[in-house]
C-alpha cells in the first residue's frame, strides 16, 4: 500500500514537473531548468555527502569540467549526446583521483582538501586562455538537435533537460538501492563495522566521490547549452557552497531532498523579487529559520511534524541512524 | 506553532506576488548589478536612471506615452542576469537598460539580441561590440578606446620610459591591461612589472612591495571601484612613491570615499565625470543627484542617465517603438549637444555600437576630483 502511494506520489510530481512550464514565458521557463540543473548536481554531493557522508566542496569545480568538456567539442561540431560521453568520463576520474585524499584525510579536512581543488580548477580554467578562453569564457555554444525536436526553444529546452533528470534520478534511484548504495551508508554510519562485515571501505569511498562528480559534470554539461556562456567565475567556490546549501537545506540523505533544496535555493529568491530592494534579506532570513527549525532539512520537516502528531518510535540511542553532518 | 505561524506567512507572501501593472505605459527595463561585488556601480546607474526618467516623464514622455523602470537585480551574477533580461522582455520591456559588468552584458545581449531589443549597457570591455550584435550600444567608450588616450599623457606629460600594470584579473581588467600593454609597446615605452590580482582581493601589500622595486616611473592602475580603493590604501601606507595613473574608475566617487586620504594625487583619464562642472548639463544633473540622493554621483550614475535619454531621443526619431528600426537609426548617429541638451556632451556610435566623445583627465586633490585637462573624441 504505502509503495503504491509513493509510486503514485512520484507521478504526481512527475506531471506537476511537465505541467509547470505551459503558458509560461521563457523567463520562468529559464529559471525551472535551471532548477532542475542544478538538482542534478545536488543530486550528485548528496549521494557523496548525504549518503556516504565524504564533505566535498567542489561539486561546481565537476560542473565546471563538465560544462568546459561538453562546450568545447559542441564548439568543435560534436553533437551535444556525443560530447556528453568524454564529459562524464573526465569526470568520473577526476572524482576518482579526488577520492583519494578521502581516505586519509575526514571531515573538516577534507572539505578543505576539496575547497582547495575548486579554487585549483577555477585558477586552471582562468589561466589558460588558450584552452578555455580564460576570463572572456567560452560562448555560443549550440543547443542539441534531434532532427524530429531542436531544443532552440526554451520550452523544448526544458523537457529535454526534465527527460535528462528523469533518467539521472531513475539511475540515482537504482544505485542507491543496489549494495553500493548500502555500502555507502555503511560507510557513513561506522566505517570500522563496515569494513569488519566485508565492505570494500576504499573501493566505496573513491565510487562515492567518482559518481557524485559524474553527476556534476552531467549538470555542467547541461548549464552550457542553457546559458551558451561559460566563464570561470560560474564555478568558483561560492557555487560550492551553494549547492552544499541545496543538500543540507533540502535534506541530505533524502532521495528528493536535493530538488526540494534546489528549488529552495533558486526558485525561492525569484518568486520574492516582488519585495525589490528586501528580497535577498528575506531569503536569507527564510535560510536561517529553515536550518533553526529542520536542521534535517525540508525533508525531515515531515518526519518531525509525523512524530509529533503520531508519537515517536523508540529507538535505542546507539543504533540510531540517519543522515547526520559532521 | 510559531514554526507553522512562519510558514503560512511565507507562504502567503509568495501567494500575493502578483504586481499590477499600469496599461498604456512606455516600458523600458533596468537590469543591473545592486547586489553582490558590483553593486557600487550598479546603483549609481540605476539613480542615474532615475532622475533621467522623472526629467522624461515631466517633458512628456516618449512618444506621448509615460514611461515606467522596473529594476532587475542580476546579484552580479551572469547567469541570473541572463535571466533578469528573459524576464524583463517577457514582461514587455521595449528598452533595456544594464547591464554594466562586461561578464553579464557578454551573456544576456544574446537574449536582447534574439528578442530584438535595444539595450545601452553600462560595460567597457572591448569584445562587447565585437560580436556583430546590432542591438547593443555603450554609454562610454569601450577600454579599447579609452586606454588609447591615456597615452598620451604618459609620452608628453609624465615623460615616462619604464612603466608597471596593475590590474584585476577579471574580464574588465584583462581586456584593459591587454590593451596597455599593446599601446605601450607601440610608443616604445618599457612595461617592467606586470601585476594581476584577484577580485574581491583584501591583501595588495606584495602587490605594491613588487610594484615599488621595479624602478617604474608610473603605474597604470585598472582595478573595479573596491579593489582600487584597497591598492590607493596599501599604496599610501608603503609610500608608493611614483604617480598612479588609471582610467576611469580610479578617480571615482566611491573610490575617494572608500580610500579617503589615501586616494589623494591619484590620476585617471574618465570618459564622463560629474566634476567637470564647466559643462552646463553635467553641473544641472550633479546638482539634481546630490539633492535627491545625499551622495556625489559617480560616472556610471551619468551613464545610466545618458542611456535612458539617448532610448527617448532615438525612439523619437524612430517615431514607434520598434527595436528593429531603432538599431538601424543608431547606426553611425551623432546626437550633439546643441540640438540633444541632455546627452550632456557630443555624442557618437559607430556601426558596431561603440561610442565616441570627448574625456577628460582628473586627478584627485583635496579629496575631490578636478579636471586636468580634455581629451578630444577619438
Amino acid at each position: 500500500m504505502r509503495a503504491y502511494l509513493s509510486w503514485l506520489l512520484i507521478a504526481l510530481l512527475l506531471v506537476l514537473a511537465i505541467l509547470a512550464p505551459i503558458g509560461q514565458g521563457n523567463y520562468i521557463t529559464y529559471v525551472l531548468t535551471s532548477w532542475l540543473v542544478f538538482s542534478i548536481a545536488a543530486m550528485g554531493l548528496n549521494l557523496t555527502l548525504g549518503y556516504a557522508g565524504q564533505i566535498s566542496l567542489a561539486q561546481a569545480s565537476f560542473m565546471a569540467i563538465g560544462a568546459y568538456t561538453s562546450a568545447l567539442l559542441t564548439l568543435a561540431g560534436w553533437h551535444w549526446m556525443a560530447a556528453l560521453v568524454p564529459a562524464l568520463l573526465l569526470c568520473f576520474v577526476v572524482g576518482l583521483v579526488l577520492g583519494y585524499p578521502a581516505l586519509r584525510v575526514k571531515g573538516h579536512f577534507l572539505a578543505f582538501v576539496t575547497l582547495a581543488f575548486n579554487t585549483l580548477v577555477f585558477l586552471v580554467l582562468r589561466n589558460e586562455d588558450w584552452l578555455t578562453g580564460g576570463n572572456y569564457g567560452l560562448s555560443g555554444m549550440p543547443r542539441p538537435d534531434f532532427g524530429f525536436v531542436s531544443t532552440m526553444k526554451q520550452h523544448n529546452f526544458y523537457y529535454f533537460t526534465l527527460a535528462i533528470t528523469v533518467v539521472a534520478a531513475a539511475i540515482m534511484w537504482w544505485i542507491v538501492r543496489s549494495p553500493w548504495g548500502r555500502g555507502f551508508k555503511a560507510l557513513r554510519e561506522n566505517p570500522i563495522r563496515a569494513e569488519s562485515l566485508g565492505v570494500d571501505t576504499r573501493r566505496i569511498t573513491l565510487l562515492a566521490f567518482a559518481i557524485g562528480s559524474t553527476y556534476g559534470g552531467l549538470a555542467g554539461a547541461l548549464i552550457s547549452p542553457l546559458v551558451q556562456f561559460i566563464e570561470p567565475g560560474s564555478f568558483a567556490v561560492g557555487h560550492s557552497l551553494r549547492i552544499l546549501l541545496m543538500v543540507v537545506v533540502g535534506g541530505a540523505g533524502f532521495f528528493f531532498g536535493p530538488f526540494l533544496g534546489a528549488g529552495v535555493v533558486i526558485l525561492l529568491p525569484e518568486l520574492l523579487r516582488f519585495t525589490e530592494g528586501y528580497y535577498l534579506i528575506i531569503y536569507s532570513a527564510l535560510v536561517i529559520v529553515m536550518l533553526v527549525f529542520t536542521p534535517r532539512g525540508l525533508i525531515g520537516l515531515w518526519g518531525m511534524l509525523r512524530d509529533r502528531f503520531f508519537g515517536k518510535p523508540q529507538i535505542r540511542a546507539d543504533v540510531e541512524q540517519g543522515p547526520k553532518l559532521k | 506553532m510559531n514554526r507553522r505561524v512562519i510558514l503560512a506567512l511565507s507562504a502567503a507572501l509568495l501567494m500575493g506576488a502578483t504586481a499590477v501593472q499600469a496599461q498604456d505605459a512606455a516600458k523600458i527595463a533596468m537590469v543591473a548589478e545592486l547586489s553582490g561585488a558590483g553593486a557600487p556601480a550598479g546603483t549609481n546607474w540605476r539613480d542615474g536612471i532615475k532622475i533621467a526618467i522623472e526629467e522624461i516623464n515631466a517633458a512628456g514622455g516618449i512618444l506621448g506615452k509615460q514611461v515606467e523602470v522596473s529594476e532587475y537585480d542580476t546579484q552580479t551574477d551572469p547567469q541570473v542576469s541572463r535571466a533578469m533580461v528573459q524576464k524583463a522582455i517577457d514582461e514587455g520591456a521595449f528598452a533595456i537598460l544594464g547591464t554594466i559588468y562586461s561578464g553579464s552584458t557578454l551573456v544576456n545581449m544574446l537574449v536582447a539580441q534574439q528578442n530584438e531589443i535595444p539595450q545601452f549597457v553600462g560595460s567597457e570591455a572591448p569584445t562587447i561590440v565585437q560580436k556583430g550584435n546590432p542591438f547593443v550600444f555603450r554609454t562610454s567608450s569601450g577600454s579599447q578606446k579609452g586606454v588609447p588616450a591615456l597615452v598620451p599623457y604618459f609620452t608628453d606629460t609624465l615623460k615616462a620610459k619604464k612603466v608597471a600594470v596593475a590590474w584585476v584579473n577579471n574580464e574588465f581588467g584583462k581586456g584593459g591591461r591587454d590593451v596597455f600593454t599593446a599601446e605601450m609597446e607601440k610608443a616604445g615605452i618599457e612595461i617592467v612589472t606586470d601585476v594581476p590580482s584577484e577580485q574581491g582581493a583584501t591583501d595588495y601589500a606584495s602587490d605594491v612591495s613588487k610594484l615599488k622595486e621595479s624602478g617604474a616611473e608610473a603605474v597604470f592602475v585598472y582595478m573595479n571601484q573596491e579593489e582600487a580603493a584597497r591598492f590607493l590604501i596599501e599604496a599610501k601606507k608603503q609610500g608608493l612613491s611614483m604617480p598612479l595613473v588609471g582610467e576611469v574608475t580610479l578617480t571615482e566617487a566611491k573610490v575617494i570615499e572608500l580610500a579617503g586620504g589615501a586616494a589623494e594625487g591619484a590620476i585617471a583619464h574618465v570618459g564622463v565625470t560629474a566634476t567637470a562642472t564647466d559643462i552646463p548639463g553635467i553641473a544641472e544633473f550633479n546638482e539634481k543627484f546630490v539633492a535627491q540622493f545625499k551622495r556625489n554621483p559617480t560616472h556610471d550614475a551619468i551613464k545610466g542617465y545618458i542611456g535612458a535619454w539617448a532610448t527617448k531621443y532615438v525612439t523619437e526619431k524612430v517615431g514607434e517603438f520598434d527595436g528593429a528600426k531603432f538599431a538601424e537609426t543608431m547606426k553611425n548617429l551623432c546626437l550633439p549637444v546643441a540640438e540633444y541638451p541632455k546627452m550632456l556632451l557630443d555624442t557618437c556610435w559607430d556601426e558596431t555600437g561603440e561610442m565616441s566623445r570627448p574625456s577628460f583627465m582628473v586627478q584627485v586633490k583635496d579629496g575631490k576630483p578636478v579636471v586636468i585637462g580634455t581629451v578630444p573624441a577619438n
